[in-house]
């Protein structure tokens, strides 16, 4: 052993000793702190019943723009689009439609199911049917008849109103042209009217 | 020449809910007049209005209801008190009804006649002009 190896040298042997070990710990904690990655739910499965999908074929989100024969434009969406079984028209569900009229008034309409009969003239909306037109008119009923061909809305059972004006409540309602001017269409609440007004404005408690 | 008469002997609240009933209501969408048809029966507390036909003023914000324009044959009834003309306008806010057209007006067993009506029903009073004849059964009511 040479004379005492001077500093420099000393130095570089712990060196050679201290940085192998300080680089293996790195290595081991590299390890220690990386995610687990759990192999089994590295696919999530779609949860749709394959069978039912193909059992009756349906689309899905289907979109039919119109405009009637008075120029009204009819818009309607749907969540799905079945086609009926031996020509029973096409039925649907989760439908919004929207009624542009010629004289710049909107008809928004929102319903649980519906029915394309298959003249496809005519549609059927059931399941809870709500409208809102831009005067501020809001109907609830249970179902109405639209035509495809001309604007005809009608409805089949009792609707409830909130109304500008107060809560009206009728047993049926059909909104169609006005006969008189071409451009007006005329919303008519049949059988048993009952509208009830709060002075002052604030909507009365039904 | 003007008769003055007490209506009714009752202020009338206005601020009470109208209800009114009829076998049809149009409400055309454009402009949104509504129009009630078919033995209209309007209602307001005490008093009660019924007509062939009702049409429905808004006031300028279109929330509310400026003034009910009854035609076609109106009678209106208040306690004990009746009055028959062709046609009535009635202003809710300001609680006045005019009735227009051979007006005729019931007051127990008294009876009074004209052309116009006027029926404030805030402080329950009426004014009767234009060729007003009345029937009085002396000591009567």
């Amino acid at each position: 052993m040479p004379a005492r190896p001077d500093r420099h040298s000393r130095m570089i042997g712990w060196l050679k000793v201290l940085l192998p070990l300080a680089a293996l710990t790195l290595l081991a904690t590299l390890f220690l702190f990386s995610d687990r990655i759990d192999p089994s739910d590295a696919i999530p499965y779609a949860k749709v019943d394959v069978e039912d999908l193909a059992k009756d074929p349906r689309m899905s989100a289907p979109d039919y723009a119109g405009t009637t024969a008075d120029g009204a434009g009819i818009t309607l969406s749907a969540q799905s689009l079945r086609d009926g079984a031996d020509g029973a028209g096409t039925s649907a569900e989760a439908i919004s439609a929207l009624i542009e009229t010629p004289d710049g008034q909107r008809i928004d309409i929102s319903a649980a199911l519906a029915n394309v009969d298959p003249s496809g003239k005519e549609l059927r909306l059931d399941g809870g049917v709500s409208l809102a037109t831009q005067a501020g008119y809001q109907l609830q009923t249970e179902a109405i008849t639209a035509d495809l061909e001309q604007t005809n809305l009608a409805s089949t059972a009792p609707v409830t109103v909130t109304a500008p004006m107060g809560d009206i409540r009728a047993d049926s309602f059909s909104l169609t042209q006005d006969p008189l001017n071409k451009g007006a269409y005329l919303l008519v609440f049949n059988g048993g009217v009952r509208l009830l007004y709060q002075p002052g404005g604030q909507s009365p408690s039904p | 020449q003007e008769a003055k008469i007490a209506f009714g002997g009752l202020a009338q609240d206005t601020s009470l809910p109208v209800e009114v009933q009829a076998d049809s209501l149009s409400v055309n969408n454009a402009d949104g007049t509504a129009i009630f048809a078919g033995n209209v029966l309007v209602g307001q507390g005490e008093m009660k209005l019924s007509a062939a036909s009702v049409k429905v003023e808004y006031a300028t914000d279109g929330k509310a209801i400026a003034r009910l324009h009854a035609s076609g044959g109106v009678t209106i009834a208040n306690l004990a008190d009746a009055a028959e003309a062709q046609e009535a306008v009635y202003t809710i806010d300001s609680g006045t009804i005019v009735l227009t057209g051979d007006v005729l007006l019931t007051q127990g067993p008294s009876a009074l006649s004209g052309q116009k009506l006027t029926i404030n029903l805030k402080d329950g009073t009426g004014v009767m002009e234009g060729r007003v004849s009345t029937v009085f059964v002396p000591g009567g009511n």
